[in-house]
């Protein structure tokens, strides 16, 4: 609390003092406080469901593989150019709607969320890993595609809600 | 045996008079010079303090520490053994591996000696500081004198830091802090004095005795507060850390110094604000007396509590300005201060 100026000399030193005397109480009652510390290796916070770890590729249960149509719209939304698709080719030469290879650079992602909102799909995810650190920089580059990631918990019942509804229309 | 652990607890005076008695006579039955055997016991006391010193800072460092992590809700150190407690030490072997760094430009005869003229100017206040009952390596006639001259001491070593290290933050560090302490002084002085006036005395054992069972402090209220208030701006800490104010001066007079001179500049700080504590618990908090207890646990806790009251002050008050902080001093402390001892010299003469 401030010593407002009508209050005249003396009444502002009594409540300049005054003032004093709360911040102590405050200190002290925080001392008695339960610390918010988490103990971070030991404990962990529950991750929000809509927390932006590493982008997977999550296979869906119903289709057995991923979802992606290496449509390439993620390609070119990507604003780091962290994300390279190679495509499969069928017997004639023919690139067929099918990744052979989904590159994705660790690390020059930023996190944007762009590739996840873009795809048409709901091919990708942004997960829940974030202790993501390597000894070189290859292992930041990883293929999804081939990783074969399986979503649990909440984020896959949460993923799962966003497309069940749009596949019975194929 | 158990009257040998009263008297090793409760009249350490009569079996330190007793041994020192019994020293002397053998050793002069043998034709030695009893000078060497003071000066044995001189050295005696300064290794007791030493080992003090030491053990004091590591245990306020992490006191100071935990408690400034409990008011911000923090856990503080609590990984290097039990609650933490064994952190200094690990910091200690950390900075006693570190690189020691003198600028170029530095003067490199006074960077080397500043932090230790500011250690000695400490560890020279042992000499007087009553732990107990006869547990005071020399009880002097003018020990409060002894204490506001040697106590101000620390202002050179700083000085001398901030100037030697030939950086502008260190300079302005160390010209503040010399302010500072000057400043300070003054009411410290004006407020010791009015206990000077109500025991009769200069000696720290003479006014421990004087004291009433309650201690100065429900006579001297006022003079309680400005003193801690005082003591807490000499030892450069709390809402007054303006040499050292790390959002203006990087790190004030101790910015060039690393590794152990660094090290001796905390330990110094640290066993200063023991002995603001320490001091302040004799001359208002009765010292070593108290019902009970031995008398240095009492004169421990009563030193801790000061220290604890000063580190609680120095995690809830943000800092002065520099002019308000000169301002403090000179218009609102030493105006009170000398009205402390007016009133407390008129009340000695009518009561």
């Amino acid at each position: 609390m401030y010593a407002p100026l009508e209050r005249g000399p003396i009444g502002r030193v009594l409540s300049g003092i005054a003032s004093l005397g709360k911040g102590l109480w405050i200190t002290l009652a925080y001392m008695f406080r339960k610390p918010i510390t988490v103990q971070y290796p030991e404990q962990r916070v529950v991750l929000p469901l809509r927390f932006r770890g590493r982008l997977v590729m999550p296979v869906d249960p119903e289709k057995g593989t991923n979802r992606c149509t290496a449509c390439m719209r993620c390609v070119n939304i990507c604003p780091n150019h962290s994300i390279d698709i190679e495509k499969q080719t069928g017997p004639d030469g023919a690139p067929l709607p099918k990744p052979a290879k989904y590159l994705y650079n660790l690390g020059t992602c930023m996190f944007c969320n762009l590739c996840v909102e873009v795809c048409p799909f709901f091919a990708l995810v942004m997960s829940d890993e974030h202790e993501l650190a390597t000894t070189d920089r290859g292992g930041f580059v990883r293929d999804l595609a081939a990783e074969k990631y399986r979503l649990t918990g909440k984020k896959a019942s949460w993923w799962q809600r966003k497309f069940r509804g749009s596949d019975s229309g194929e | 045996m158990g009257h040998f652990l009263y008297d090793l607890f409760y009249r350490t005076d009569v079996l330190l008079d007793a041994w020192r008695t019994a020293a002397h006579q053998s050793w002069a039955m043998r034709g030695w010079p009893v000078v060497i055997l003071d000066v044995l016991f001189q050295l005696g006391w300064a290794a007791a303090a030493a080992v003090f010193l030491a053990v004091n800072a590591l245990f306020i460092i992490w006191f100071e520490r935990k408690l400034a992590a409990r008011i911000q809700i923090r856990r503080g150190p609590n990984r290097v053994g039990p609650w933490g407690i064994l952190q200094t030490l690990a910091d200690t072997g950390k900075m006693l591996i570190k690189e020691d760094i003198i600028p170029d430009a530095a003067d490199r005869g006074v960077f080397k000696a500043a932090p230790l003229m500011v250690l000695a100017s400490t560890f020279l206040l042992f000499v007087v500081l009553p732990f107990g009952r006869g547990l005071v390596p020399a009880d002097l006639n003018v020990g409060l004198l002894y204490f506001l001259a040697i106590g101000g001491l620390s202002v050179i070593g700083i000085l001398a830091g901030g100037w030697a290290s030939n950086n502008k933050y260190s300079l302005m560090g160390g010209m503040r802090s010399a302010a500072q302490i000057v400043s300070y002084e003054v009411p410290a002085v004006l407020t010791v004095l009015s206990i000077a006036l109500l025991a009769g005395s200069l000696k720290l054992g003479d006014i421990v005795r004087a004291q009433p069972a309650f201690g100065y402090i429900l006579l001297q209220p006022v003079g309680f507060l400005l003193f801690l208030t005082a003591s807490n701006a000499e030892i450069n800490r709390g809402p007054f850390d303006l040499p050292e104010s790390d959002s203006e001066l990087v790190s004030g007079f101790v910015t060039e110094y690393s590794a152990m001179r660094f090290a001796i500049f905390f330990l110094a700080e640290y066993t200063n604000l023991f002995l603001a504590g320490a001091f302040a618990a004799t001359l208002f908090l009765g010292g070593w007396r108290g019902p009970l207890l031995p008398p240095v646990a009492w004169f421990l806790i009563k030193s801790y509590f000061v220290v604890f009251l000063l580190i609680w002050i120095r995690w809830t008050f943000p800092r002065l300005r520099v002019d308000h902080l000169m301002a403090f001093s000179w218009k609102v402390l030493l105006p009170l201060a000398l009205a402390n001892l007016f009133i407390t010299a008129v009340l000695v003469k009518v009561l």
